[in-house]
């Protein structure tokens, strides 16, 4: 299987983020008896954002396991799945409900590897719907990625296009590490050129989306899709910018960042979680610390969530974010006045 | 209440330094972090930062005589009275709007210009110079002084482009304007004054050999030996301080130092390569190289030269040498003299490698050859020392028997 | 009273119990030992700990070796368990080196763990334990997840999990017995209930009189036994591993015992009475079975002599092992924290 960055080439077909994720899904159970899925909803239902669809059917239900609504025993059945033998995929409904699960993931999951000298592997992935714009509101909206960055021994990705959720989604179950893939809802309907056969897209890496000149705008996941469509108006502006798409979070992917910063000389960091001590405070202190430092011709600025729990009424809702508008506000003011 | 500035210990195994110049003036006002003033120890210069912001007075002379570490050589009074009420206010201006701070957290378009504009109107121009990170690299670089430049960024923030406009056009025109004065830099100061004092007091001689390169070039092509872990195929550089490593170690005399009326032979070889970076003058130091294999030093080798060209190169990464080896040969250089490295006996330099006509066996044939010559120390080398080490360098590079 | 050695006199000797006679010579000197063994174990390293050799803490088994030998004294070497944080029993009796034990615990680079997990987190993998858990009922989804590798892979092998009354009220608990029920799944939940979690007494805490009264809420067997009664205890796990490894699902254990120390090396014990611990002292686990062995003329006294002394010089080599292993080097700090 390819492991290099793989650029789709012209004329592949296209398929929405959900469709690549369950054809990733499909060929990691079919090259791969020990891959199984499981999760709230996952089987008949075929998922609560129909990202499984007829696996169920394809697989059928000792591959594709509809389990009772017990986050915490169901993360915890993954990495006792994972340290036997298994490659376990759970699939926690929305996001938010990591939070009963915090747990198995971050006590046992996180550690079983280290704590016990190496002798144990825990290969498991974890998929979670995370993300605001559907009016589900504060319990149902949250971006809480940054939480699992900060724990040793997690890997954290976020795709932005169907290509990559595919790529990371195979990279994340042949990982031996356990892996939390926060998907976005708002991305699952988008739709974009997938490679047929299977593929894997390097964890860790990121990707520059649009190389530019004059700053560097870095985001993730539906702000990495944002800062793309701001670049091109501020192109008609005669500001060219830099996108890159950081897909990882943890390992994150400083060199590509630090060498862009090191080029453009101003940097923006772009992520939907809360904005304080999120990953945009962590991108900002690594890049003081390394030696890009010296080629910042202004401070750092970050574009990030607002300080308040995801409101219900759309009009706040889509305040409480970054968007496309604000992203090439804040560029512009970077720029041209110098300003975070 | 007054803060010292003392003498401080930058590297290890110092007792003393020599203040070589002052960057502030009795009266200044100095920030936290600002340079004050350059010290010079045995083998580099350091920049000392102030340790606090304030007026500063009463400067040590510069004499050129060292002294101690912990040494008062300055007083800073703590932000004199107009510089306590500008600081108090520009407090004040940011602690009394809430709003526009949370302005910027929640609708990240609006921006905080209201206490900008009241901060930079209380604060006196003669205050401290705002700079980002690149206008000052830039500063350094065109060698202008922050003080002169208008910064056109918020706060008055010093921007890059403020200093190149100062800096004017580069003189493109074939008619030359006016002449630049470029002081020396801290590097260049150090490599000037020890070079001079290497050519004035040691006595050098010259003794060159053109050696065939071809044995060793096959060699590096295809390592036999141990398979380099990293897989980093030595440079012929690192190969040839290989070489003369274990060549030094049976030549002492090559390989030592004159202290008085004495020759301090060294028991470890370790080899200095001249490195350039960006017109600068670097010579990490391979340590203990005649005990080490080939990759160790080449593995060691690439780690000093990253740090030169990130220039985070350390005092201890190029003390203690006992030999030095300058390549010029990528330059297209056939053969040059080197200055002695003080305080060691001798020094290597090598030419490019080209195919030349030489006679084996009664005919004439071509075959890569480089000139190596070694300059050595005449109070401690004689002729036949320098003849008897070229030699047996000679042979180690045309026989590399087994490099591992 | 002197018998001779291996004869069984013909007295007037009561007929044994089924459960003690279903027991033959050998399983008792391997429970005997494996018993003994834990006791001066645990005993050795409260000493070690008091002379200060050992960093943290311990929690003590002493007074609980009959639960720990008695429900794995069945169990095959590939057969899994899960431990809890009072796990140095279950490591020993599912047959680990105390050697490298003791060496876990004074935090060297030999212990199972490399010295990175410590008393509270030892595992022997490769001796199907899965480790011994630092949060209370943090083994038993992972239990699930096993049993569910161990369906999913055909294998039949069992997972025995252990947990204290205390889990017992734990979410966790809840979902985990839930999940193994409904899908049937090889586990055998054993619970320890020593009567206290730190120094909350089970009554005051638990709603029914005894854990196993849970039991018909997950639709599974339930049997409580005495916990101090090694040949009882080995009595009841047979059946329950026996339904598990022929895929009848689960059952949950609950051995009545009690810990002769303190929680953990900083309990004063201020929650129970002196005269409570000593009516204790008296029902001692081991004392009883060796006399009820001598009164049916199974062991001459000088063979269970024999086996304690073999266990004693066992854990004095043990315990020199360690103090002559090896510390950890700070420069491998982060090694381990990813598998490659």
């Amino acid at each position: 299987m390819p492991t290099e960055l793989v650029v789709p080439e012209a004329g592949t077909r296209e398929l929405s983020y959900a469709e690549a994720i369950r054809e990733g899904l499909a060929q990691a159970m079919q090259a791969d008896e020990r891959v199984f899925l499981f999760g709230e909803d996952v089987g008949v239902y075929g998922g609560a954002f129909g990202v499984s669809g007829d696996l169920f059917h394809k697989f059928g239900p000792e591959r594709v396991i509809d389990t009772p609504i017990s986050e915490l025993g169901i993360a915890g059945a993954a990495v006792g799945a994972a340290i036997t033998g298994m490659k376990p995929v759970l699939e926690l409904q929305f996001s938010d409900f990591v939070t009963l699960a915090m747990e198995q993931i971050v006590n046992q999951a996180a550690k079983i590897h280290f704590m016990f000298g190496g002798k144990a592997t825990v290969p498991m992935v974890v998929r979670l719907p995370g993300g605001s714009g559907t009016g589900a509101a504060a319990q149902h909206s949250q971006s809480l990625e940054a939480w699992f960055a900060h724990v040793p021994g997690l890997k954290v990705v976020q795709p932005s296009t169907p290509h990559d959720a595919k790529g990371l989604l195979l990279a994340a179950i042949d990982d031996p590490n356990p892996v939390l893939i926060f998907e976005h809802k708002l991305l699952y309907k988008t739709k974009g050129p997938v490679p047929e056969e299977a593929y894997r897209v390097p964890i860790g890496k990121a990707a520059v989306r649009r190389a530019g000149r004059d700053l560097t705008i870095v985001g993730s996941s539906i702000m990495a899709i944002r800062a793309v469509a701001a670049a091109a108006r501020l192109a008609g502006e005669n500001i060219d910018a830099e996108v890159i798409d950081l897909r990882s979070l943890r390992p994150i992917d400083l060199t590509t960042i630090a060498a862009s910063v090191r080029k453009t000389h101003r940097l923006l960091i772009v992520y939907e979680g809360v904005k304080i001590m999120g990953i945009g405070a962590e991108i900002s202190a690594m890049i003081a610390e390394s030696d890009a430092f010296d080629f910042l011709d202004a401070p750092i600025a970050r574009l990030g969530g607002a300080d308040v729990p995801l409101p219900y009424n759309p009009v706040l809702e889509k305040a409480a974010v970054p968007q496309e508008d604000d992203i090439v506000a804040a560029a512009r003011r970077l720029v041209r006045e110098g300003r975070a | 209440m007054p803060i010292e500035v003392i003498l401080p210990k930058v590297d290890m195994d110092m007792d003393d330094g020599i203040i070589t110049e002052w960057k502030v003036a009795p009266g200044d006002r100095v920030r936290q972090g600002q340079i004050l003033f350059d010290i010079e120890t045995n083998k580099s210069v350091m920049e000392v930062e102030s340790p606090a912001s304030g007026v500063i007075r009463d400067l040590a002379p510069i004499t050129g005589e060292p002294v101690a570490v912990g040494t008062v050589v300055g007083w800073i009074d703590a932000d004199a009275e107009a510089g306590a009420s500008s600081a108090a206010a520009a407090e004040r201006t940011r602690t009394t709007s809430p709003s526009a701070a949370k302005a910027d957290i929640d609708h990240p378009t609006s921006s905080p210009e209201p206490a900008a504009s009241v901060e930079a109107a209380s604060v006196a121009p003669s205050d401290s110079i705002r700079a980002t990170p690149l206008a000052r690299r830039a500063a350094r670089m065109l060698d202008v002084n922050l003080a002169d430049v208008a910064g056109s960024g918020p706060a008055g923030r010093i921007v890059e482009k403020d200093v190149a406009a100062h800096a004017g056009p580069a003189p493109k025109s074939a008619v030359a304007s006016a002449d630049r004065l470029v002081p020396f830099n801290p590097v260049r100061r150090i490599v000037a004054q020890r070079l001079a004092e290497s050519a004035r007091s040691a006595p050098h001689f010259f003794v060159s050999a053109h050696i065939e390169m071809s044995g060793l070039q096959a060699a590096l092509r295809h390592p036999g030996g141990q398979q380099s872990p990293d897989r980093a195929r030595p440079s012929m550089t690192v190969a040839l301080a290989y070489l003369a490593s274990r060549v030094l170690a049976l030549h002492p005399l090559l390989n030592a130092s004159i202290e008085g009326e004495a020759v301090r032979l060294h028991p470890g070889v370790n080899i200095g390569v001249a490195i350039d970076d960006q017109g600068d003058l670097f010579v990490p130091v391979l340590r203990d190289a005649s005990t080490h294999t080939l990759y160790d030093l080449a593995r060691e080798f690439a780690r000093l030269r990253a740090a030169v060209r990130a220039r985070q190169i350390v005092p201890d990464d190029m003390r203690g040498g006992t030999f030095t080896i300058s390549n010029l040969g990528m330059y297209g250089v056939d053969a040059f003299t080197a200055i002695i490295n003080p305080p060691e006996s001798a020094i290597l330099a090598i030419g490019r490698t080209t195919d030349t006509p030489v006679g084996r066996d009664g005919r004439v044939v071509l075959r890569p050859m480089a000139t190596f010559t070694l300059s050595s120390d005449h109070r401690i080398v004689d002729g036949v020392t320098a003849a008897r080490f070229i030699a047996d360098l000679r042979e180690a590079i045309e026989h590399p028997e087994g490099l591992s | 009273m002197a018998i001779a050695p291996g004869n069984r006199t013909t007295a007037a000797q009561a007929p044994e119990r089924p459960e003690l006679a279903a027991l033959g010579d050998d399983a008792l000197r391997v429970a005997l030992s494996r018993m003994h063994l834990i006791r001066k174990f645990e005993e050795t390293a409260e000493a070690s700990y008091m002379r200060g050799l050992i960093h943290g803490t311990m929690h003590l088994s002493i007074g609980q070796e009959a639960s720990a030998v008695g429900a794995t004294l069945e169990l095959a070497r590939d057969d899994y368990i899960l431990s809890t944080h009072r796990g140095h029993g279950h490591c020993i009796a599912k047959g680990a080196d105390p050697a490298r034990m003791f060496a876990e615990f004074f935090g060297k680079e030999n212990g199972y763990c490399r010295g990175r997990g410590g008393s509270m987190h030892i595992a022997d993998i490769e001796g199907g334990n899965l480790g011994a858990n630092g949060i209370v009922a943090g083994g038993l989804p992972i239990a699930v997840g096993v049993g569910m590798s161990i369906k999913a892979q055909k294998q039949h092998r069992v997972c025995m999990v252990f947990f204290g009354d205390g889990a017992a009220n734990e979410g966790a608990f809840h979902e985990s017995l839930n999940m193994a029920s409904i899908w049937r799944l090889p586990i055998v939940f054993v619970c320890e209930n020593n009567k206290y979690g730190m120094s909350m007494d089970i009554a005051r805490a638990m709603a029914v009189a005894n854990v196993a009264d849970r039991a018909p809420a997950y639709a599974m067997p339930g049997i409580a036994i005495d916990g101090n009664d090694l040949p009882a205890v080995v009595a009841a796990a047979r059946p329950a591993i026996e339904l598990a490894r022929r895929g009848g699902g689960p059952t949950l254990l609950e051995c009545k015992t009690y810990r002769l120390r303190g929680h953990s090396k900083s309990d004063r014990n201020l929650y129970r009475s002196k005269e409570e611990i000593e009516a204790w002292r008296d029902k001692d686990a081991i004392r009883r079975l060796e006399r009820e062995l001598i009164a049916h003329g199974r062991f001459a006294e000088a063979e269970l002599l024999a086996i304690e002394q073999a266990a004693q010089r066992t854990i004095d080599d043990a315990l020199e092992f360690a103090k002559a292993s090896p510390d950890p080097d700070p420069a491998q700090l982060t090694r381990d924290v990813y598998a490659d």
